[in-house]
This record gives structure tokens, C-alpha cells and sequence, in this order.
């Protein structure tokens, strides 16, 4: 049962859309319902030491688990679709953005960044195609970003945060040093950011 | 309405804003009315909050225009065309960016984030050959399914058929080898045994009891035990009339019992 579970989570994980605990009940365990916690607790020990990867769950209510990466970055080569790295170059973007912003944005200022980019959430992209699409439903299916409607707003607008797989794959500390890379600069530049990180760290 | 004003840092009209709603609140006596004020209350203090996100970033200066900026150089933009198409209408941007600009960027961005490696299975060193043709074999597959399932009732329907018809070949066959037996000498009794045991396989010695049986059961060959007490087979001729008929009633059930050992 362990093993049939490991194999459904990183198969599940292919699309980086959280896995539900009702999935996993559903498809692999069944019959096993009492011995869940049991299952799944040696199931992650088994993606920890045979795959260096790490089951999270990021929602203890509803019992949502992501997979992220245990091992310490290597320098390198990373095996990745291009598809996946262009799209992760426009998220790690977007989510400088936010933090630098102090950690939430309206969608228009975010838009607005974005156009800076030469990425028009209204015209399809030629690398991203339906832009809007990838940062208001993908990425934040696969909780990468949060966005939620503000209130009494005609017509409704949506501000955005950190989702909380973005909090577990990266930190706001990393972010800083690539926004400092990119600009030249010293972390410390920014005080409140850098005085945020490193509290969050 | 009057948002953007109110969120100038200099401004203090969301101040006098509050003030003026409660002021208006103390003459209030309809539900509506406070209906109204709760409305606003809500608005004010979203703007509110927005301002305060502004002082927060203005602190520490991020200009987002300059990060802009500094990432299209970094994902290696060339100015040059820049400056040469400005006049231009901005209906290709993307032309100013290489193609590979994302990508670069990608690869940067991968060193920020501890993402799990997506799983595939391994297919072997076999590259791009195995997708063609696995498509054609699916398409063949669920083709070829269909028709074995509209196939199947017809098909089945003969094969029961068949098994019925085997049997009945099956014991023809050997009333004719029986009968055939006899002819070429009807004096020598045919050892029950003789006939049925297959020395080769225990299953087919059963099968060929089997098909003996129904030869027994219609009529069509008896059994009957000789002098040394082994059983022989001989066929019978069957011939309508009461002879048949008496000698129907001399019918005796016989359980034989023969397993693997035995046979061996």
C-alpha cells in the first residue's frame, strides 16, 4: 500500500497541483481507511530518503500536500522541461514583485509590472501564450499564488500574495538576494524587506 | 470614487471623509441609512489599508520600473532596437527580447525554488519512435475492441454451440472407431480399457470416457463385463422395435473409478 501510494503522489505531482487527502483515500488506500496516518507518514518517509523529496501539507484543514524538494539546491543543470523553467523565470518576476510590494498587490499593479516585461495579459504571448490564464488559474491552482476579490469593488478587482507552496519552495529571503542579484545591489538596500526576511527565515 | 485622490500620501481628504461620516451617523434612524455608512466604513478602510501598504514600500524605495528594467537586461534584451523602433506602434514587443530571453530567466529562477522534479517513467533509450506508433496500436486497439464486442454476442452464442456440436463429433468419432474395431473382428472382445486409456494423457483417457458414456447412454455400445473381469465395449446396432425396448430396461449404472495412479 506504501509503495502504491508513493508511486500515486509523484505521479500526481507531475501537473504541481496539490494532492487531496480524499484522492489519496479514494485511489490507493480504500479498504485501508484506519491505517492512513500510518501509510502515509511511511510514505513520506520513503520520498525523504529514496527521492530526497518532501511531502507538505499546506492546508490542515482540508488536507492538502504538496511535494517539494528536500535536497539543498545544486549549482547546475537542472532536469526540467523549458516549458516549466520559462514559466518559473515569470513566477519568480511576480513573486519579487509582491514582496517587494509588501507582500500583496492589486492585479492591475501587477498587470502593470508585467507590461514592463513585455508580457500583455490581454494579447497571448508567444512564449506564455494566455497569459492571464497562467497567473490567475494555473499558478494559483498549483497554490503558487493566492489571489482573493476585494470587497465593494466595481468593477471587482483581485489582489494577489504568496501562495503557500511558494512559501515552502522559496523564501522571501532568496527572493531578496535574486532581486538584489538582478538590480546590483546589496540585500540590505531595501531595510524593511531585508529586515522582513530575515525574520521570516 | 474618489479613490486615487484620497490615496495621495499628502492627502487628507480620508480623514475628513471619516469625520464627515460621523457626523452624518448621529442622524441617522433608518436601517438603510446605516446600511450606507457600513458601506462606506468598509471602503474607507481598504483605503485606508492601501495607503499604509504605500508608506510601507515607500520606506525602503522599490522601484519596480528599474527592476523591470534590470531583468530584460538580464534576460538579454538588445537596446539598440529599442531605440531605433520607439516610433514605431506597439503592436510586436516581443521582437525586442531574444528568444531565449524567458528561458534564461527560467534557469535562474530554478535556483531559488526547492520544486520537486516532475516524474516520468524512463522509456528506455528509445526516443522519439515509441510515441508514433503507440498512438496507431491505441487507435487499432480501441477499433479493433469495438468490433470484438459487437463480435462477442454473435460469437459466443457459436461457440456454446460448437461445444455441443464437439462432443456429439467427438463421440461419433469414436462410435466409429469402435464400430470399426469390431467389424474387423467381431469375435475379439475390445478391452473397455484398450479403448479408452490414452497412454499418454490422464486428461484425454477421462475425455474418452466421457464420449463413451453418451454412446453407452444412447444405445449405441454396451459394456459388459467378460470372463477374466475387466469390462470390454462392444457397439450396439441400434434398431428401433420392442427388442430395444426390453433390453433398454436391463440398464445398469456403473461408476468408474480411476484416478491418476490408477491410470499410471
Amino acid at each position: 500500500q506504501v509503495s502504491e501510494l508513493v508511486q500515486f503522489l509523484l505521479v500526481k505531482d507531475q501537473k504541481k497541483i496539490p494532492i487531496k487527502r480524499a484522492d489519496m483515500l479514494k485511489n490507493v488506500i480504500r479498504e485501508y481507511r484506519d491505517a492512513y496516518s500510518e501509510i502515509v507518514n511511511k510514505a513520506g518517509r520513503i520520498l525523504l530518503e529514496v527521492f530526497g523529496l518532501q511531502l507538505v501539507e499546506i492546508d490542515t484543514k482540508r488536507h492538502i500536500y504538496i511535494l517539494i524538494n528536500n535536497l539543498p539546491r545544486a549549482e547546475g543543470q537542472y532536469l526540467c522541461k523549458d516549458k516549466e523553467k520559462e514559466k518559473m523565470g515569470l513566477l519568480l518576476a511576480i513573486l519579487s514583485f509582491i514582496f517587494m510590494k509588501g507582500n500583496s498587490v492589486k492585479d492591475s499593479a501587477l498587470w502593470e509590472f508585467l507590461h514592463l516585461l513585455r508580457v500583455y495579459p490581454g494579447k497571448q504571448h508567444n512564449v506564455f501564450g494566455d497569459v492571464r490564464k497562467l497567473v490567475t488559474e494555473e499558478f494559483v491552482r498549483q497554490k503558487y499564488l493566492e489571489t482573493t476579490p476585494i470587497p465593494l469593488t466595481d468593477p471587482p478587482e483581485f489582489k494577489f500574495q504568496w501562495g503557500p507552496r511558494a512559501e515552502k519552495e522559496t523564501s522571501k529571503k532568496d527572493v531578496l538576494n535574486f532581486v538584489a542579484k538582478i538590480q546590483g545591489k546589496d540585500p540590505t538596500f531595501w531595510a524593511s524587506q531585508y529586515s522582513e526576511a530575515r525574520a521570516t527565515s | 470614487e474618489n479613490r486615487e485622490a484620497m490615496l495621495s500620501s499628502k492627502s487628507n481628504r480620508l480623514t475628513e471623509a471619516l469625520e464627515e461620516a460621523n457626523r452624518l451617523f448621529d442622524g441617522v434612524c433608518r436601517a438603510r441609512e446605516a446600511a450606507l455608512d457600513a458601506q462606506f466604513l468598509v471602503i474607507a478602510s481598504n483605503i485606508g489599508k492601501e495607503k499604509a501598504n504605500e508608506l510601507h514600500s515607500e520606506m525602503s524605495a522599490f522601484d519596480s520600473a528599474a527592476f523591470a528594467e534590470d531583468l530584460l537586461t538580464f534576460m538579454g534584451i538588445n537596446r539598440t532596437e529599442l531605440e531605433e523602433t520607439d516610433d514605431s506602434a506597439d503592436d510586436e514587443p516581443c521582437v525586442f527580447l531574444p528568444s531565449d530571453a524567458w528561458l534564461k530567466m527560467g534557469e535562474e529562477a530554478l535556483k531559488y525554488f526547492r520544486r520537486a522534479p516532475t516524474f516520468h517513467y524512463m522509456m528506455g533509450s528509445f526516443k522519439s519512435e515509441p510515441p508514433v506508433p503507440k498512438q496507431r496500436i491505441e487507435r487499432q486497439k480501441k477499433a479493433s475492441r469495438g468490433k470484438a464486442e459487437r463480435a462477442m454476442p454473435a460469437q459466443l452464442k457459436k461457440m456454446e454451440e460448437s461445444h455441443q456440436e464437439a462432443t456429439e463429433k467427438e463421440v461419433e468419432r469414436i462410435l466409429g472407431i469402435l464400430q470399426t474395431y469390431f467389424e474387423n473382428d467381431p469375435n475379439i472382445p475390445i478391452s473397455f480399457f484398450d479403448f479408452v486409456i490414452d497412454p499418454n494423457s490422464f486428461a484425454r483417457t477421462v475425455e474418452n470416457m466421457f464420449h463413451v458414456s453418451f454412446l453407452v447412454r444412447d444405445g449405441l455400445a454396451k459394456i459388459k463385463v467378460h470372463e477374466d473381469g475387466l469390462p470390454v465395449i462392444e457397439p450396439l446396432k441400434p434398431s428401433g422395435g420392442e427388442e430395444e425396448d426390453s433390453r433398454a430396461g436391463v440398464r445398469n449404472q456403473v461408476v468408474i473409478n480411476l484416478n491418476q495412479k490408477a491410470w499410471q
